[in-house]
C-alpha cells in the first residue's frame, strides 16, 4: 500500500508540475482532501442507517440460526475444524450478511483455536486455508454498506446491485469450494 | 425490486420486536459503529483522493486510461474501473474512496457506477484479511491460501463484470 500510494502521488505531482505548475499541483492535492471530508459526510448518512439496522439483525436469533444451519455443510470443507467450528460458522454468517466488521473478531478467534489445536505450529492447516479462501470469495446475501453508500450519493436504484452482487459472489464461492475440496489432504 | 428492501427492513424490525429485541437501542448501538468505521475511512479517503485528484488534474490518469483502453477494450473492461479493481484487494477503505470518486463523477446509477458497485460488493479486501488473520496467530507457511484466495478474487471480478453487463449493459 505504501508503494502504491507513493507511486500514485509521485506520478501525479510530477506530471502536474510539468503540465500546469506547482500552484495547480498543490491546489489539486488540497482539493482531494477537501473532497474526502465532503464524501465522508455524504456517506455517513447511509452508513448510519444500515449499520443501525445490522445492529438490530445481530440481536435477533436469525444470526444464530444461520450459523447453526451452516455447521453441517461446513464439515465437508472443514474436516479438521475441531473446536473452531462455531467461530468459523459465525464468521461466515457475518460475512454473508455484509457485516465485515462483526466477522473479523470471530475469524481471528477461529484462527486462534485452530492454531492451538495445530500439530505443526506456524504451518497453516487445511481449515485455515479454506477459511481465508472463503473470506476472499465472500458470498454476499445483502451488501448493506454498499447499498447505504449508493443511497448517500443520491442513487435512484440503490438496491439494483444486490442481485448481481449475490450472483457473482455465489459463482466465486462455488469455484472456491470446489478448489478447496481438491486441495484438502484428507 | 424497489419494494423488496423497504419491506424487508420492516419485516426485520417487526421480527426483532416479536423476539423481544430492544429494537431502539440495538439500532443506535449498531449505528454508533459507523463512527469508528468513518474514522478509519475518512483519513484513507483523504490520502487516496489527494492522490487521485492530482493524477486526474495533471492529465496523467486520462493518459494512462487512454493507453490501457485498447487492452481493456479487448477484454471488455472499462479502463476507468481499473483503479478500483487493482485497489480492492489491497485496502477496503481505498476502494471505497475510489468508488465514491466514481459516484461523484459519473453518478451511482450510470453504467460505470453500477458496475463499480458490483465489483466492490462482490470481492473482499484479500491481502488485509490474510495479513490480519495469519498475523494474529503467527502462521508463516500459508500453503495453498494465497493462490486460492487470488483465484477467488479474480473469479469475483470476472463474474461481477459479466453480471453487470447482463443487468445494466
Amino acid at each position: 500500500m505504501d508503494i502504491v500510494f507513493f507511486g500514485l502521488l509521485a506520478v501525479g505531482i510530477v506530471t502536474e508540475l510539468v503540465t500546469k505548475g506547482g500552484d495547480a499541483a498543490l491546489a489539486s492535492l488540497i482539493a482531494g482532501t477537501q473532497n474526502a471530508v465532503q464524501n465522508g459526510v455524504t456517506m455517513a448518512g447511509g452508513m448510519l442507517f444500515w449499520m443501525g439496522l445490522m445492529g438490530v439483525l445481530e440481536q435477533t436469533p436469525l444470526m444464530a440460526r444461520l450459523s447453526h444451519s451452516l455447521q453441517k455443510p461446513m464439515r465437508f470443507l472443514f474436516p479438521d475444524a475441531g473446536g473452531a467450528a462455531e467461530a468459523i460458522a459465525l464468521n461466515l454468517s457475518c460475512n454473508m450478511l455484509g457485516l465485515g466488521n462483526a466477522a473479523t473478531p470471530y475469524g481471528i478467534e477461529a484462527m486462534r483455536i485452530m492454531e492451538a489445536e495445530n500439530p505443526e505450529k506456524g504451518v497453516a492447516t487445511d481449515s485455515m486455508c479454506v477459511l481465508l479462501a472463503l473470506n476472499a470469495s465472500c458470498l454476499e446475501l445483502f451488501p448493506a454498506t454498499l447499498v447505504g453508500l449508493r443511497q448517500s450519493f443520491g442513487s435512484a436504484r440503490p438496491a439494483a446491485v444486490v442481485l448481481p452482487v449475490l450472483l457473482s459472489s455465489a459463482c466465486s464461492t462455488a469455484v472456491t469450494v470446489l478448489l478447496c475440496r481438491l486441495c484438502i489432504r484428507k | 425490486m424497489s419494494v423488496v428492501v423497504p419491506v424487508g427492513v420492516l419485516l426485520l424490525l417487526g421480527y426483532a420486536l416479536l423476539k423481544r429485541v430492544r429494537v431502539f437501542s440495538a439500532f443506535t448501538d449498531g449505528a454508533a459503529k459507523a463512527f469508528p468505521l468513518l474514522g478509519r475511512v475518512i483519513p484513507c479517503l483523504a490520502a487516496m483522493l489527494a492522490a487521485i485528484t492530482v493524477l486526474r488534474d495533471s492529465g496523467a490518469l486520462d493518459a494512462l486510461i487512454r493507453l490501457l483502453s485498447p487492452v481493456c477494450g479487448a477484454l471488455g473492461v472499462d479502463a476507468r474501473l481499473l483503479p478500483l479493481i487493482l485497489l480492492r484487494p489491497l485496502s477496503g477503505s481505498a476502494a471505497i474512496a475510489v468508488l465514491s470518486d466514481l459516484f461523484t463523477q459519473y453518478g451511482p446509477d450510470s453504467e460505470i457506477g453500477l458496475t463499480a458497485s458490483v465489483l466492490l460488493g462482490a470481492s473482499e479486501t484479500l491481502l488485509y484479511t490474510l495479513a490480519l488473520y495469519f498475523g494474529a496467530v503467527g502462521v508463516r507457511k500459508t500453503r495453498f491460501t494465497v493462490p486460492l484466495a487470488l483465484l477467488a478474487t479474480l473469479t469475483s471480478v470476472v463474474m461481477g463484470l459479466l453480471f453487470s453487463k447482463l443487468f445494466f449493459g
